[in-house]
């Protein structure tokens, strides 16, 4: 209790006293009365409560259906979280949330640890490739699976590059040094554009490879942008920069006066992201999807065919806690999918994507009439 | 202060004002240098701080309503009102905890100032500090929310914020008795006190505004918590359902940190409005604090 | 005493939460620690692997194949943001505490203190919101392109200017989250400076700068270590705002003030939804690996400031002064 500070005014310490009591009384009533208060007052009815998480791509798409769906379905409260695709499959796999939204499909390996998940797609998203090209965004520069991952593998460093010049004859490209800018959270759009890479590019599959995060080679200049905002705000920012958004984003591109790259793909055409081009690449896969539908869908072939497109996934546990669960959930989904529900044109055109062709529907319903 | 005020004030204007300058040249050159330098420092600071606000307040003030206030969020539109009840509900809940704890690891670490265990708590603590939020929040995530089970919920946010904010209140408690003259605790003993009585009845009424003004500064620090609460207390669209397990509870930071990344120009109005809302209870929670302790100053 | 010890009892809340976190943290990376070894502080190559293939068995354990956790550019990183964000934070929060405190009347005072005490409680989102809407593209396009130019012959300020997104802006923004606890610990300390001791020095014919400059600034070097310290234990784990303004670089070592970087608390944030995908787990046992550094260095850093309070201690009592 030794003191050696001397300065300071002296309190009226007793009448101090009283107030402390009447402070420290009042913080805790006023604290306890808040919490008490809020929480009693709705403590009636439970509702079956549905949690969706996981993918930010899926989220704004989740984000539009549910004030529609709840005006024709009260019974259920469904609240959605933007946290990540890695998160959502996670979280649905512990059963923390009912519904994970994921980009990417699980793998083997992490549906051998958690038996009795089913991966259902629910609608189909594509990425652009978009640059900031003073003088050329009004353009639509041609760009390939090699070139780019020449680029962020720090092999081409200029603008004028062969490579480049070669695939866009017409134009007279600057000798400036190219900023790839890539995402550094983890992130669905990562997956599929390293997957574009790695599926067009063997020695970017041989060295980088593909998923959520990937060890992106040093390149000089470069970014990590954090969600698709931070990358459309690297790329306004950095003139002579590349980067991949997700489609949802396209207004905001546009917006910002930034390009759109058309994509050399599979058999060699170059094509923008579109609902037909999109389409295309979807049925070209179609056939070969599996009744688990964990597929990629990346680099499809035929001519008309966008290279980076997508199934985005609801991440769901067959075996429910509850069979009022498992009813809300496959109402849910079988709304989702449906052309007259969820996916309904004015929803897919909000967000960019393309709803599921008519087999891939039905696969899905399949899978959802397992949920229990 | 009062001393403080005299001396700014004999300073200021020693009485008999030389008006010729009897200093050196390269003494006044080092002191216009100086004070120059200093008063840049000072805009520096004040202009950044008035470009945040005009930033949040010039796109916040446009995207407030009154549905803001009065409903829930909706998918990307709708209001606000479960994420400004969850602030207020996890940062209460917070400083319930937090307060008692923090407080008295504060009081101990003053009062009991040479000790080991005060030495170790005052190391600790500034430790504390420096464990990133997003760490406090993960492992309240697989501690509480998984293992225990409780799920996203209003109890595992609120502990998660209750140990960020526990080094603060223990510092500020500490600082605000150092603040209390060692005469009145003495005065205290000789006229027979127990140590318990000189703290509670002599040395926290003394330090209470100054307390007072710590532990709101703490709750403006944990009304502008993210990565904890993005792990434990999950979010909702609802309102809050009074449960402490369960149930995952909305609050505002989440809406910026989230809305702002979406495609869609109505969930960046929600993101501004927040961040605006955010600001503006945090501008609140420091003019009260600055209140109490100007108060206390006189 | 047993008032004492109750409250000892009560206090030690708080390391018992720190320890419980530290000790939860050790467990819960144990089997990364005995993984990655050393190599995890001095190998400068993360990679979660491949996490779509099955998982591969390493030494006796269960990982992604191709996964490698080497965390130097980290360390590196976290110490070089906090480095500058202290070198811009400190001569600045100093210069504007002594200006708060001494050349700005009172009422005025009160407010100017408020306004830079209110940076402290901007949350990180709004700071990292800011910081690349208004702070990168005037550092990237204007400040740093200049500062290029200009100290081009300062060996980190020379080189390609970058985006904006780097070092030096990461240091910018923390700098400002943690001046505000500098400025008001200081700004205090010298206004509760007894008058005795400037009234002396004024007469024996000090300008007033001098006064503040020579004489009050001197003795409070233990308030500005210990207001420096919390400062640091701020800006080693501040997260979100890095994250959005760092360039987040991956696997390199910057190579001047421009250039990328990455701190562990944001590595964590930006790293930790992949690693949930790791079947085996690894991934998210080393993050968690990387909050047990952080922490270790966190408290070495604060041991080796008590240190230097201690050493200052002893020879301030070798010569006599006040």
């Amino acid at each position: 209790m030794r003191q050696t500070r001397r300065e300071g005014v002296l309190p009226k310490v007793k009448r101090s006293g009283w107030t402390t009591r009447r402070w420290q009384g009042l913080i805790v009533a006023v604290c306890c009365a808040t919490i008490l208060q809020a929480g009693a007052a709705r403590a009636a009815t439970t509702p079956v409560r549905v949690l969706e998480t996981g993918s930010t791509l899926l989220y704004p798409l989740f984000n539009i259906w549910v004030p529609d769906y709840m005006k024709t379905h009260p019974g259920v409260q469904i609240t959605t979280q933007g946290t990540g695709s890695g998160t959502g499959i996670a979280q649905a796999s512990s059963g923390i949330a009912q519904i994970g939204a994921s980009d990417a499909y699980m793998s083997s390996a992490q549906l051998k640890r958690s038996p009795g998940i089913l991966n259902i797609p629910l609608a189909i998203s594509s990425q652009m490739v978009n640059y900031n090209l003073p003088g050329f965004n009004h353009k639509h520069l041609k760009l390939s699976g090699p070139v780019i991952a020449g680029i962020y593998s720090g092999k081409i460093r200029y603008w004028d590059d062969a490579a480049l010049k070669s695939m866009n004859p017409d134009m007279k490209l600057p000798h400036k040094a190219i900023i790839p800018v890539h995402r550094s959270d983890g992130s669905g759009d990562t997956f599929i554009f390293t997957q574009f890479l790695a599926f067009s590019t063997p020695s970017w599959a041989n060295g980088t490879g593909y998923g959520t995060s990937v060890s992106w080679p040093p390149v000089e200049g470069e970014i990590g942008g954090v969600g698709n905002p931070g990358m459309i705000s690297a790329l306004k920012g950095s003139p002579y920069s590349l980067a991949y958004v997700g489609i949802s984003y396209k207004k905001a591109i546009e917006a910002d006066g930034l390009g759109e790259a058309m994509l050399q793909n599979r058999d060699g055409h170059f094509v923008l992201a579109n609902a037909k081009t999109v389409g295309a690449a979807v049925l070209a896969t179609a056939a070969k999807t599996p009744k688990d539908e964990r597929i990629s869908l990346i680099f499809a072939p035929g001519a008309e065919s966008y290279p980076i497109i997508n199934y985005e996934y609801a991440i769901v546990n067959k075996k429910q806690p509850s069979p009022e669960m498992a009813k809300a959930l496959r109402e849910l989904l079988a709304w989702s999918i449906h052309p007259d529900g969820g996916s309904a044109q004015k929803y897919m055109d909000a967000v960019g994507f393309v709803p599921l062709p008519a087999p891939i529907r039905s696969l899905s319903a399949e899978q959802i009439a397992l949920i229990k | 202060m009062s001393h403080a005020n005299e001396a700014f004030r004999l300073t200021a204007a020693p009485p008999p004002v030389p008006r010729v300058p009897r200093f050196p040249l390269r003494r006044r050159i080092f002191s216009i240098a100086g004070w120059t330098t200093t008063a840049l420092a000072l805009i520096l600071l004040t202009a950044a701080m008035l470009g945040i606000l005009e930033m949040v307040f010039v796109r916040g003030i446009g995207a407030l309503v009154p549905a803001t206030f009065t409903t829930i969020t909706q998918g990307t539109g709708g209001g606000l009102l479960n994420a400004i009840e969850g602030t207020f509900v996890l940062s209460f809940g917070a400083l319930l905890l937090a307060v008692p704890f923090g407080m008295a690891a504060g009081i101990y670490i003053s009062e009991y100032r040479n000790g080991w265990w005060a030495k170790t708590i005052r190391l600790l603590a500034d430790v504390l500090v420096g464990v990133p939020s997003i760490v406090v929040g993960y492992v309240g995530y697989v501690t509480m929310v998984d293992w225990l089970g409780w799920n996203f919920s209003v109890a595992a946010g609120a502990i998660s914020l209750a140990v960020m904010s526990l080094p603060y209140i223990c510092r500020t408690t500490e600082m605000a008795l150092q603040q209390v003259p060692g005469d009145l605790r003495e005065a205290a003993f000789a006229l027979g006190a127990g140590e318990s009585q000189v703290i509670f009845r002599i040395c926290l009424p003394a330090a209470l505004r100054a307390i007072l003004t710590g532990i709101l500064l703490a709750l403006a620090v944990s009304v502008g918590e993210t990565a904890p609460l993005l792990y434990t207390a999950g979010w909702s669209n609802y309102l809050w359902d009074g449960k402490m397990t369960h149930s995952p509870v909305g609050y505002l930071t989440y809406a910026i940190w989230t809305f702002i990344s979406e495609p869609f120009a109505s969930a960046h109005q929600l993101a501004y409005a927040a961040a605006f809302l955010v600001m503006a209870l945090v501008l609140l929670v420091h003019l009260a604090a600055r209140l109490v302790f100007d108060r206390h100053r006189r | 005493m047993k008032f004492k010890t109750g409250l000892a009892a009560i206090a030690g809340v708080l390391p018992a939460s720190l320890v419980a976190i530290v000790l939860f943290l050790t467990v819960y990376s144990w089997p990364a620690i005995r993984f990655n070894g050393f190599h995890f502080l001095v190998s400068n190559h993360w990679n979660l692997g491949n996490l779509y293939a099955d998982p591969v068995t390493v030494a006796g354990t269960q990982v992604a194949p191709g996964a490698h956790y080497g965390i130097l550019f980290l360390i590196v990183g976290t110490l070089l943001t906090t480095l500058v964000a202290l070198l811009i934070a400190l001569p600045v929060g100093v210069g504007a505490a002594i200006f708060l405190a001494e050349a700005v009347p009172g009422r005025l005072r009160l407010w100017l203190s408020f306004l830079v005490e209110l940076l402290a409680a901007v949350p990180s989102v709004v700071f990292g919101l800011w910081g690349y809407v208004v702070v990168i593209p005037f550092l990237g396009q204007h400040l740093f392109p200049f500062l290029s130019r200009i100290f081009g012959f300062v060996p980190f300020f020379a080189g390609p200017s970058g985006s904006g997104y780097g070092l030096l802006t990461s240091g910018f923004v923390l700098s400002l989250m943690i001046v505000p606890l500098i400025v008001a610990t200081l700004r205090d300390a010298m206004v509760s400076q007894p008058p005795a001791i400037r009234e002396a020095v004024t007469a024996l014919g000090a300008t007033r700068f001098e006064v503040v400059a020579k004489v009050i600034l001197p003795s409070l070097f233990r308030v500005l270590v210990g207001a420096t310290i919390l400062a640091v234990g701020r800006a080693l784990g501040e997260t979100m705002a890095v994250l959005m303004v760092s360039g987040n670089a991956l696997n390199y070592l910057p190579h001047n003030i421009y250039a990328p970087i990455s701190t562990m608390a944001a590595f964590i944030v930006s790293q930790l939804d992949s690693a949930m995908q790791d079947p085996t787990g690894m991934a998210v046992r080393s993050l968690a690996e990387i909050a047990l550094m952080l922490s270790l260095l966190s408290l070495l850093i604060n041991f080796l400031a008590r240190l230097v309070l201690a050493i200052e201690n002893r020879s301030a009592r070798h010569a006599t002064i006040v």
